[in-house]
């Protein structure tokens, strides 16, 4: 079985374990298990298309699934899957959303 | 609510000050307890952004996932990122808002002519349209 390493604010969805070990072919097939073992989980990673969101990555060991073969990535017992943000920003342009002070 | 303690508050100024009149970004480490989050360490990290850097920053996912797994290895928690705004207020920006992501504290650190002014912390919803303001308590000098 393939380990998921779930970042801290996630653990809140998959009943406060750091990591997960599912069985799955593929990367997809690992996430799409993560995501029927805890359901609540998916709306953070997926958007309603069912694709990743903008800002999930999802790393194989030490690799950009991106730059291999995305979800069809093959996944072995011994990998390891992590789930990580991307973050920009900057002063920019001031919200209108909120936030503001 | 979220506290930094001395070591890492004087890592992240240090950070912002150095770097001025750029942004600088970096996480922050350490443990959350409940609604508290307190911040015992902060890791520096490159900006990446491949334009002018005075009014953006984008951190690296290696760099982010490097920081996730030593602080796992330490038994603590990535609990946000912190990058500055030179010569701005520590307002939550549209592009803040729009390259965040609605898992992490955000803290947002002023820098007046080189120099710490003031900070916030930020919150962004689920869908990133709003970022609600959190409560932030760092040591005062």
């Amino acid at each position: 079985m393939a380990k998921i390493l779930i970042p801290t604010p996630l653990r809140q969805f998959t009943e406060k374990s750091d990591s997960v070990e599912l069985d799955g072919a593929s990367v997809g097939e690992v996430l799409t298990a993560l995501t029927t073992k805890f359901p609540d989980l998916r709306k953070q990673l997926f958007t309603d298309e069912g694709k990743l969101r903008s800002f999930v990555n999802v790393y194989l060991n030490d690799e950009d699934i991106r730059y291999l073969k995305k979800d069809a990535t093959p996944v072995a017992a011994t990998d390891t899957l992590s789930i990580v943000p991307s973050i920009a920003g900057g002063a920019g342009v001031l919200s209108i959303a909120g936030g503001i002070q | 609510m979220i506290d930094v303690n001395q070591t890492a508050w004087e890592v992240m100024v240090a950070h912002a000050e150095k770097t001025f009149p750029n942004e600088c970004c970096g996480a922050m480490i350490g443990k959350i307890d409940g609604d508290q989050k307190h911040v015992t360490s902060a890791v520096p990290m490159e900006n990446s952004y491949t334009g002018e850097q005075g009014a953006r920053y984008e951190l690296r996912p290696e760099d982010l996932l490097e920081a996730d797994r030593n602080a796992r290895a330490a038994g603590l928690d990535l609990i946000g990122i912190y990058h500055s705004h030179p010569d701005c207020d520590a307002y939550f920006s549209k592009t803040d808002l729009e390259n965040s992501c609605p898992w992490y504290s955000f803290v947002v650190l002023s820098i007046k002519g080189g120099k710490f002014d003031h900070a916030n912390s930020f919150l962004p919803n689920a869908e990133q349209t709003v970022a609600e303001k959190e409560e932030l308590s760092w040591p005062k000098s």
